[in-house]
């Protein structure tokens, strides 16, 4: 069985899961006090930093340090009750499909529903954005290409959290501890991003390169900015491990 | 009798080890805020616990909650795993019993975790500070009132649950109201009555602490009447 | 004396009728096989007895009690297996039976009493999600058989065990009144099955009762005719084969 059709079975399989309807609450939800709260974007003169950024920029701030993660272990939750359920996991293990091309499969549509996350809270941000600049009389829509570059940039360094959320639900088999250990390793990136060990922890890396955004756009505001050395390498060597660790566990407590 | 049951069907789950390890790491906030800000918390004029509570309270609730939802969704997802739940409901005994039995469990390791987190502070206040005359009655009225601000969140996540037979759906949907309390804004005061958001109010600082009090009971009053509505509607679509 | 009486009992689904105002007649004391092809009905009515779903029109008495008001003293005195077993996976079969100990307030000993009629005292300790599937399903008889109540529900119990696992639950079911006064509603697709636990049986098919009697009653059915009273399989058949076109060429 070649990959692309392991991938649209498994594509198949979150058919009517309902995930979306997370996905978009989370997404909605996130602005509704930015549009309350808009006249506050007007208040950043110590910040020195523009009503629009301001708007942008707090809305993408609360997404990366909490709701994009959180997702990404509900969407773990999704993938493996999915095959726990019924024993599907048994009837997947005894076809002729490689569980490396499984597992990588499985991470595929992760990275898809992250994507589709992100995709979602864009365009949930132009929507606010349009309200609050009728209410304010004043345009908070900033061009596209700058917003899809940060996005792209916030999907990109998600990459090794998404990576290491995945080996953690494939090795630790009961859900409490896989959902548990996920969610208890997003807290502390808040404090972690104003450490010099960030690059060491990738739950943090979507907080710190928003953070390091918001840097850039606040006149008076200093924010640590990522070196590319170590962040890059590190982050793709706990990638890296973390997918081949994810890869060669696959389905081991089905098969004990 | 119900607690006894239920504690006994989350043998080997890791409902208590969640609670504990959820405990234990929120009681290491306040601990190692102490270790690396020595300094800057002991000069602050303020008793021991206001300033502990002040500087870690929110990073604790958060450990809080975020352990209440997981709980909570494992609670139901051991019944609709393996369709025991169509046995429970073939057996004597309501559903509503049920949900008391889950909410009493979750409601005592609640108060495990809050007893472990006055603990760290008890550590820290020792520790780092003089503890003055009136401590322990501040400590008590801190965490009772932690206590109470918990009820309604423990409540609401249990009902989602027992609506939702996915796992997912019940996480999915804790997971978000615990974003929608970080983000809500505290004026006007009905936002910050949002039950994923009470967990998070310390009693000082907090202007009409009464009025909290009765929206935590109201909040409960809430949620068993929606229970028993749920089981209703959920019987006549059988 | 009928211990389970119903009265055009009825259940629809969107569109469908699962359950067309069948009245049954389950004598107290007996062993009391409900047989019907797969999708005849069988389950849903049963699911119907224990209030695990709500019937669309009709009713029913259990022992004289009515549902939906007596719901909770029904299923005191009635033990059940609907389906496919139902479990706690992280518990063993032990304490899986303890738990609807405590809760039908049972003594201790009819754990190992229940262990002990279905086979599994030596598997007790084994957690249930690790048990074969034959082992599940005597775990889900001993859920239904633990303090020998005085009504018993089962559907096709005997599905998924081995030869020698058939014959023991069978016997085991055929002593069941004798022993300890229960009466037993066992539902099954298979003719020869049923010949060999009951004495009254129900044939239903596409959600209507075609038959009710005893097993004696179906053989004279059969005689008069024209099939061997020995092949009552044949006599099944072939009432569920006319059935079926009568409602074919009904539609």
């Amino acid at each position: 069985m070649n990959f692309l059709s392991l991938l649209s079975v498994e594509y198949k399989k979150i058919k009517r899961s309902k995930i979306f309807l997370i996905l978009f609450a989370a997404a909605f939800i996130l602005w509704i006090p930015s549009i309350i709260n808009s006249d506050l974007n007007f208040h950043m003169e110590t910040e020195g930093i523009s009503p629009e950024n301001n708007f942008f920029i707090q809305g993408f701030m609360a997404m990366s340090w909490f709701m994009f993660p959180a997702s990404i272990v509900v969407v773990t939750v999704l993938l493996n009750q999915t095959e726990r359920a019924d024993n599907g996991i048994i009837k997947m293990l005894s076809l002729p499909a490689s569980t490396v091309k499984l597992s990588l499969a499985k991470f595929i549509v992760m990275l898809s529903l992250a994507a589709a996350q992100i995709l979602i809270l864009t365009g949930a941000y132009y929507a606010s954005a349009a309200i609050v600049s009728v209410i304010q009389d004043y345009n908070f829509i900033l061009p596209p290409l700058f917003v899809a570059k940060e996005t792209g940039i916030i999907f990109l360094s998600a990459l090794p959290m998404t990576a290491f959320f995945w080996m953690v639900s494939v090795c630790i088999q009961t859900p409490v501890f896989s959902v548990g250990t996920g969610m208890a390793s997003i807290v502390p990136s808040v404090l972690l991003i104003n450490t010099k060990a960030w690059f060491a922890y990738p739950m943090s890396y979507p907080l710190f390169v928003v953070s390091s955004e918001y840097g850039k756009l606040a006149a008076n505001l200093e924010t640590a900015q990522p070196e590319l050395i170590p962040w890059l390498p590190v982050a793709v060597v706990i990638t890296i491990i973390c997918l081949v660790i994810s890869c060669s566990c696959f389905g081991w407590a089905a098969r004990r | 009798m119900n607690i006894c049951l239920e504690y006994k069907k989350v043998k080997r789950t890791g409902f208590i080890q969640l609670f504990l390890c959820g405990a234990i790491l929120a009681a290491v906030v306040p601990v190692v805020n102490m270790v690396f800000r020595t300094e800057m918390y002991t000069s602050i004029h303020n008793t021991p616990v206001q300033i502990l509570l002040g500087a870690n309270w929110q990073l604790m609730a958060m450990f809080n909650v975020l352990v209440i939802v997981t709980g909570t969704c494992l609670l139901y997802h051991i019944e609709y795993d393996n369709n025991s739940i169509q046995k429970l409901k073939s057996l004597p005994i309501t559903e509503s019993q049920v949900f008391l039995g889950k909410a009493a469990l979750s409601v005592i390791m609640y108060m495990s975790v809050l007893v472990i987190e006055a603990g760290a502070v008890i550590f820290c206040s020792c520790h780092w500070f003089v503890t003055g005359d009136g401590f322990w009655k501040e400590l008590c009225q801190n965490f009772i009132y932690s206590f109470i601000m918990g009820l309604p969140c423990i409540a609401l996540s249990l009902l989602v649950s027992e609506a939702c037979k996915n796992m997912w759906m019940s996480f999915g949907i804790g997971v978000v109201c615990v974003f929608t309390a970080l983000i809500l804004p505290e004026k006007p005061f009905f936002l910050s009555l949002f039950p994923f958001a009470m967990p998070f109010k310390m009693l000082a600082g907090t202007k009409h602490v009464i009025n909290y009090i009765y929206a935590s009971a109201a909040w409960i009053a809430v949620t068993s009447l929606a229970e028993l509505l749920l089981i209703k509607i959920r019987r006549s679509f059988e | 004396m009928n211990i389970i009486e119903t009265k055009n009992l009825v259940k629809t689904y969107s569109g469908f009728t699962a359950v067309s105002g069948i009245n049954l007649h389950i004598p107290k004391g007996e062993v009391y096989g409900f047989l019907g092809p797969n999708g005849a009905g069988k389950s849903t009515t049963m699911k119907m007895f224990l209030g695990l779903v709500k019937p669309t029109s009709g009713s029913f008495t259990i022992d004289g009690k009515k549902y939906p008001g007596n719901r909770i003293e029904i299923l005191k005195e009635t033990g059940s297996f609907i389906e496919a077993p139902a479990f706690y996976g992280n518990l063993s079969g032990e304490e899986n039976l303890e738990i609807i100990c405590k809760i039908l307030g049972l003594p201790k000993s009819s754990v190992s009493e229940a262990l002990e009629l279905t086979g599994l005292t030596q598997f007790g300790k084994r957690l249930a999600k690790k048990y074969s599937l034959g082992m599940k399903q005597r775990l889900g008889l001993a859920s239904a058989l633990i303090g020998k109540p005085p009504v018993l529900i089962l559907d096709e119990p005997t599905n998924g065990l081995d030869p020698a696992g058939i014959h023991e639950i069978r016997m085991l079911i055929r002593s069941l009144p004798e022993k300890y006064g229960c009466t037993v509603l066992v539902s099954s697709h298979l003719l020869s099955e049923i010949e060999l636990m009951a004495g009254n049986i129900g044939i239903l098919n596409r959600g209507h009762l075609l038959f009710e009697g005893t097993l004696e009653e179906l053989r004279q059915d059969a005689s008069a005719k024209g099939y061997p009273a020995d092949n009552l399989e044949e006599m099944f058949l072939a009432m569920i084969d006319e059935d079926n076109r009568k409602r074919g060429a009904v539609i």
